[in-house]
């Protein structure tokens, strides 16, 4: 019965052991399937290059399938999950540094390691941006302390807030899915570019 | 095929099951039967009518007492502050908060100790702690603490001092019988400790 760490059926060292293999395997896909490109990364906001959205959301419907029949079996029980909590002003600003960051630099963080790791100047350069912002927001963390923690909203699930029931919600995530792949595919076709 | 397709024809059969399936809301027991059957033997839930009556006495605050009976024996007679959760009820989510806690020692009881046993065994495999059974339930207490019966002359002094305390508590309580002058009160059997329930930390996660 998972999560097999909160459950004590492994250890914490073990857990950080497996984590660390997961992570070099999922380092492995991400570059494996051109991520380490900030071209093609930033492909995704003109339209000639739709690998992101794919990607991500292959791996999103996966997992969140994994886990809905995961729960379903009684393999894992998703109330010990760790559900992000939302607070809604600090979500907002930071999704709109983070776009703003991901389409100057073509890199996102996780990214920028790998490209960093074959060598990519550009993601050195990224991640070195990246530091100074980590220290700017560490440092004045007292002057944003109060935007930061604003507009708290607990640890709520989307198909809780529309009163769904999981399995329905992915579902509707699912075809949502599907639907932007062939959006992504029209577009890749409709704004080609020759060479990335 | 395209791989869109192939994934489409893949993942929406998926998604079409999990939609329909009802979501699996069943708690996990968390002690094995042997742990259990162990635990039941060792009569460790157990507290006796004195510990209950003496903490009824001086208000310990960190009392809870349970009637698992239905509510119309409730109605009838219950122990003083004592709150009514019928054993049908016991696994309504309007009573989890009641009996997964660590603050208060809580006590079932019935008028035997049966109902009040399977009470424990049923919260204590779900894994909460801090519950506990009146030893001989209602009819053991009226025969110890209500009316208590005076020991034999030859009897030691423990007796009659065991004997004292329970008419004392008694009385207190609204039972029969006069308080002895100078009566010693015997050392109360010592309450079960509450025990902390460890807080389970989810696991966390991030892109």
């Amino acid at each position: 019965m998972g999560p097999l760490a909160i459950n004590e059926i492994i250890s914490e060292n073990t857990n950080f052991f497996l984590a660390f293999i997961i992570g070099i395997g999922f380092g492995f896909v991400l570059e494996q399937s051109g991520f380490s490109s900030s071209r093609k990364l930033a492909g995704i906001f003109y339209g000639y290059d739709a690998v992101v959205l794919k990607v991500f959301f292959t791996a999103a419907i996966t997992a969140m399938l994994g886990l809905l029949f995961f729960s379903l079996f009684g393999w894992i029980d998703l109330d010990l999950v760790y559900v992000n909590p939302t607070y809604l002003t600090s979500a907002i600003i930071g999704g709109v540094i983070m776009g703003v960051g991901f389409i100057m630099g073509g890199y996102c963080p996780g990214t920028s390691f790998c490209g960093a790791s074959i060598g990519k100047i550009d993601a050195l350069v990224f991640i070195g941006g990246l530091f100074i912002g980590v220290m700017i927001f560490g440092l004045g963390y007292k002057l944003w302390e109060g935007v930061y923690m604003a507009a708290f909203k607990g640890f709520p699930k989307i198909s809780e807030s529309l009163g769904l029931s999981d399995g329905l919600f992915g579902l509707l995530l699912i075809i949502a899915a599907l639907g932007m792949f062939w959006a992504a595919e029209w577009a890749e076709k409709r704004f080609p570019r020759e060479e990335y | 095929m395209k791989p869109r397709v192939l994934l489409a024809l893949f993942i929406i059969p998926l998604g079409l099951i999990i939609a329909a399936v009802p979501q699996n809301k069943t708690t996990p027991f968390k002690l094995s039967a042997g742990e259990l059957l162990s635990e039941a033997t060792s009569r460790s839930q157990f507290v006796t009518p004195e510990t209950v009556a003496g903490m009824i006495v001086s208000k310990d605050p960190s009392l809870r007492l349970i009637d698992v009976r239905n509510p119309d024996e409730f109605e009838k007679y219950s122990l003083p502050e004592a709150i009514n959760i019928p054993l049908s009820e016991l696994l309504s989510e309007q009573y989890t908060d009641i009996l997964n806690q660590d603050i208060k020692m809580n006590v079932f009881y019935s008028n035997g100790s049966l109902t009040a046993n399977e009470a424990w065994m049923v919260t204590r495999q779900l894994g909460y702690q801090n519950n506990f059974v009146l030893e001989g339930g209602l009819n053991y207490w009226f025969e110890t603490i209500m009316n208590p019966e005076k020991p034999a002359s030859t009897s030691p002094d423990e007796e009659f001092a065991k004997y004292d305390f329970r008419k004392s508590a008694g009385m207190a309580l609204g039972g029969g019988g006069a308080v002895q002058a100078q009566s010693s009160q015997p050392s109360l059997p010592v309450k079960p400790a509450i025990t902390g329930v460890p807080k389970k930390k989810k696991a966390a996660g991030g892109c």
